[in-house]
């Protein structure tokens, strides 16, 4: 069974491996025609994010090796660390607003958004200290470290993150052993959240408007959906070829960001397309694959939670990009271009890699 | 193994497995929608929303003459088009620009600062003269370009107008033949597909991409340029002459139906459409306008008369005396103390009206309607020129006594001239009446013929024999009758001349006139029809054989050679030997008023002095012996 374990985690990091470069190929395909209209002066995305993979997979490794990554009292420093910075990037002055969210703290060249890490770093705050016995699972205190960063978010706003992040959460809360009546309750008070949120805020009732019908308003707030789907429909089965993406011209805003995946169907069609969604089947499979394997609770939480929090994030942007989905900015786990993005998802396939190889017993 | 994960989180791992499958795949299932499914619509979605395209002006279609003489071709006429995206800095070019367009610079600027991808530079900057595209080019303005656009072209004018009618702003054909044939002359333009990021830069690397277009496809019209030309000439002529209001022709080769000249004046120049009125180019005279034919018509109850051999034109007698009673109606001949004793031949060269009555009381109201609709009158020739009219008959109901008697000699009814053409080439033909049309072929812009139009056969209506005798009778009535003026040496000319009064409103219009001639040559095998007639002639007030006639007989003169017509050695001499002034004897005219006088056929001149309605005296006397160089006074009150 070793082996069995074994190849889980090589399938898990190998695939990892390769979505990271699929992700930087077609970040130079998809961005480079908007790097050159709007960052003249700064380097092309494809160095930018070459830089960040390092960075990404340097971090990784350490978490992997460091023994700290085991110990519970980390995850409180990482929780209590990016939460800070989620209450920084609300100070005018240190936060900076992009695309009408607040959500990036701007140091000297580098801008980090701390919504990415406190999503790794509550996950791995709950799980590390989740009790086995299940009777005693259920804590008001889990509420707690959820809500606050959570509402934090909401305050940028990050809708995106923010229901990444509770998911994954959930997730954990459920395989811990929380009662199932809780989650009924939750799901229909989530219902209630819902329509309270979409009346709170106007525009994401447009936004499910526009998600139902993008042509109602194909130059308001149908106009991403739209664009979206030029992209994706035209590239057919086979795609137009990789860099022959039409729609990365400025018509898809960004394309080297949340909608990436729009530009990888255009450019290599459904099939290349599916292939990449299959990559991520196999990603979370075998990280699923591993987590049952384990021998240790914390650690089968962990795992399940940081896979289920890529999972559920691919999830979110794809089906957004392809029109499942109301329109979210979220970025797409590996692919995206974004340094706090790809550095968050590698901190997650660290940590995973490291409670998948040291077992302990417990 | 033993496992440490309880079963409960196990079986709760595998749920939670399952959703995040299921979702993923829903993602499959979707794209699958997406790029296989809706593909073809969404892409051509997205190719509208791509697409910048400068559209390169169609080259339309020519319109020939039957010898492919050119009578409407194209020219280079270049449009500007300008995309605002390609060059922001275009202020310190517009005064120059707008030097060479001729334009208030202000009105340039705020043209082409529009926020659009592309400004189509209208109408300064539309079809622009070669010379002025060549100077923009030269300016070398970043965004702007010079597409390729074309005009009509006219090498004769406003030579046939009427017929071809012109084309719109767009290209488009608007009236005429150039609407009619619309999708046939028309051609899609080449384009030059740019490609462009969404705000309308061009993308480097990219070649921009040529799509050719098709050029429209080439009309030759049956037209003989070279006839047409003589016939517009003489049509114009007489316009000055009589001050006219309007005036028209048709030539026709009988034996086919090809209409070899179909003229209308006053004209128009197609380029200045606009100015012209629209009387003018919406109505194609000799298709359009209905009128009483007058006794040009009398040739078809003749026609018909022979061919149900109830008259005998050389061996039967018939008196005129000057009027013919129907149904308690007083029907009189154009000459009021009538023709007297005279064979149906004579009945014929006379134009007698009661003579033509009983022809049409022997054929019977049944057989008489009948000839009338097989000749093709009271629908449409459908000849494919737009804006054909049909004409009114009486309906069988109203068809009684008195209206048979009138339609007999041309009076009540209303017909196109085309229908008068049509029905006159079969009565002079062998009897087959053939559509008239006016499109030989189409062609290619490689001159290959696509398709070629062959003479239509409709149905015989008459024997050949029967054919032979109206010949003969029309010759006769140019050599020794009413035709009289269109006599020309050895071309054997024959026909039948018209005066019909001018209906409006259901009445009789006073002093409103319609003077025509139906001629052909030669009359023992036509090659040549020719219908002319002048609407309201004034100046000097004349009658149909005067006016129409020796038009038409010139005509006939002129194109005869061009339709390699020989001149014949055998033919009906006129009464008269050659050189001699035709003599005859003035008729009386005294107690007539004007409207009396001009629903007859004489042959002579008058001149009207004084100012009242009545002729109280005339010179010379009634039963002078006079030429027809001769003039009549009348003197009135």
């Amino acid at each position: 069974m070793r082996t069995l374990e074994r190849t889980y985690r090589i399938i898990f990091l190998t695939t990892a491996l390769l979505l990271s470069l699929i992700g930087l190929v077609f970040v130079q395909s998809a961005g480079s025609y908007w790097g050159e209209v709007h960052y003249q002066d700064s380097s092309p995305f494809i160095v930018k994010q070459g830089i960040y993979m390092v960075i990404s997979l340097a971090v990784a490794y350490v978490l992997v090796k460091s023994p700290l990554t085991s110990h519970p009292k980390f995850w409180t420093y990482c929780y209590i660390a990016s939460t800070l910075m989620l209450v920084a990037v609300l100070i005018p002055g240190v936060g900076a607003v992009r695309n009408g969210s607040q959500s990036w703290i701007a140091l000297g060249p580098i801008s980090l958004q701390p919504a990415e890490f406190v999503k790794v770093a509550l996950l791995g705050k709950l799980a590390s200290g989740m009790k086995k016995h299940k009777e005693k699972s259920w804590q008001w205190q889990h509420f707690a470290w959820i809500l606050l960063p959570a509402t934090l978010i909401m305050l940028q706003p990050d809708l995106g993150s923010a229901v990444i992040m509770i998911v994954s959460a959930f997730v954990i809360l459920f395989l811990a052993g929380y009662p199932l009546s809780f989650f009924i309750f939750l799901f229909v008070s989530g219902l209630g959240a819902f329509i309270a949120l979409i009346l709170a805020a106007p525009y994401r009732l447009d936004r499910i408007k526009s998600y139902v019908d993008p042509w109602n308003d194909p130059l308001g707030t149908g106009f991403q959906s739209i664009q979206s789907l030029f992209a994706i429909a035209p590239g057919g089965l086979f795609g137009h070829g990789f860099g022959n993406s039409r729609q990365k011209f400025l018509y898809l805003p960004e394309p080297q960001n949340d909608f990436i995946f729009s530009i990888i169907a255009e450019e290599i069609g459904f099939i290349g397309a599916a292939s990449i969604v299959l990559l991520f089947i196999l990603l979370f499979a075998s990280a699923f694959g591993i987590a049952i394997r384990l021998n240790n609770w914390n650690s089968f939480l962990i795992v399940t939670g940081m896979v289920s929090m890529i999972t559920f994030q691919t999830f979110l942007n794809m089906g957004v990009v392809s029109g499942l989905l109301p329109v979210t900015g979220v970025t797409l786990p590996f692919i995206s271009y974004g340094g706090s993005s790809l550095l968050t998802t590698w901190l997650a396939v660290g940590t995973i890699l490291h409670y998948s190889a040291n077992k302990r017993a417990g | 193994m033993r496992s440490f994960i309880d079963m409960q989180s196990k079986k709760r791992l595998r749920a939670a497995f399952l959703c995040f499958l299921i979702c993923l795949l829903l993602v499959i299932g979707k794209l699958f929608h997406v790029q296989i499914i809706k593909h073809e619509w969404l892409k051509e979605k997205a190719e509208e929303n791509w697409d910048i395209e400068i559209p390169f002006g169609a080259m339309r279609g020519n319109i020939t003459d039957r010898s492919g003489k050119l009578i409407v071709g194209n020219k280079l006429a270049p449009t500007l088009y300008f995309m605002p995206a390609q060059n922001p800095d275009i202020s310190s070019d517009i005064p120059a620009i707008a030097k060479i367009l001729k334009m208030p610079p202000e009105t340039l600027e705020e043209k082409l600062n529009k926020k659009t991808y592309m400004v189509k530079l209208a109408p300064e900057g539309k079809n622009i003269t070669k010379e002025q595209g060549d100077e923009i080019t030269k300016l070398q303005v970043a965004g702007l370009y010079v597409g390729v656009d074309f005009v009509r072209h006219y090498p004769y004018d406003d030579l046939l107008a009427r017929l071809i009618g012109f084309t719109g702003y767009d290209g488009d054909g608007l009236a005429g033949i150039e609407y009619a044939y619309d999708e046939i002359l028309n051609g899609t333009g080449d384009k030059v597909r740019l490609f462009t990021d969404a705000k309308g830069i061009a993308l480097p690397h990219v070649e921009d991409s040529f799509e050719h277009g098709k050029d429209g496809l080439n009309l030759e019209l049956t037209i003989d340029l070279k006839m047409h030309q003589i016939v517009e000439r003489e049509l114009i002529q007489a316009m000055e002459k009589y001050d006219a209001t309007q005036a028209l022709a048709i030539i026709m080769n009988p034996k086919t139906g090809e209409l070899l000249s179909l003229a209308s004046v006053p004209g128009f120049d197609p380029r200045e459409y606009q100015s012209a009125d629209s009387t003018i180019y919406n109505r194609n005279l000799p298709v359009w306008m209905t009128y009483e034919p007058g006794s040009t018509f009398k040739i078809l109850t003749l026609a018909a008369s022979l061919e149900e051999d109830v008259i005998d034109l050389e061996n039967e007698n018939f008196y005129d005396p000057g009027y013919k009673v129907v149904a308690n109606a007083r029907l009189r001949c154009w000459k009021r103390e009538g023709h007297k004793d005279q064979t149906f031949l004579e009945v014929v060269e006379n134009s007698c009206n009661p003579g033509f009555i009983t022809m049409g009381q022997r054929l019977g109201s049944e057989r008489l309607d009948r000839y009338i609709r097989e000749f093709g009158f009271g629908s449409s020739t459908e000849s494919g020129i737009a804006g054909e009219s049909k004409g009114i008959l009486f309906s069988k109901e109203a068809f009684g006594p008195v209206e048979q008697a009138t339609t007999s000699f041309g009076q009540g009814i209303s017909v196109t001239p085309i229908q008068q053409v049509q029905a006159v080439a079969a009565a002079i033909n062998g009897g087959k009446l053939y559509k008239p049309y006016i499109v030989k072929s189409i062609k290619d812009s490689e001159g290959k013929t696509l398709k070629e139009f062959e003479p239509e056969l409709k149905r015989q209506v008459i024997s050949e024999e029967t054919s032979a005798k109206v010949r003969h009778a029309l010759e006769s009535v140019v050599a020794n009758g009413s035709g009289r003026n269109a006599f020309a040496d050895g071309l054997r000319i024959g026909g039948k001349t018209g005066t019909a009064q001018k209906v409006e409103n259901g009445r009789y219009k006073d002093g409103d006139y319609i003077v025509s001639f139906i001629g052909f040559a030669p009359a023992d095998d036509p090659e040549l029809l020719v219908y002319l007639a002048i609407d309201s002639p004034k100046n000097s007030i004349q009658f149909g054989g005067v006016i129409a006639a020796p038009i038409v007989g010139r005509i006939i003169e002129e194109i005869a050679p061009i339709a390699n017509i020989e001149r014949r050695k055998e033919q009906l001499e006129k009464e008269y030997r050659w050189g001699d002034a035709i003599t005859f004897r003035s008729p009386d005219l005294l107690g007539m008023n004007e409207k009396e006088l001009l629903s007859q056929n004489y042959t002579f001149k008058v001149k009207w002095h004084g100012k009242g309605k009545k002729v109280i005296r005339q010179l010379p006397a009634p039963h002078t012996l006079m030429t027809v160089e001769d003039t009549i006074h009348l003197y009135t009150e």
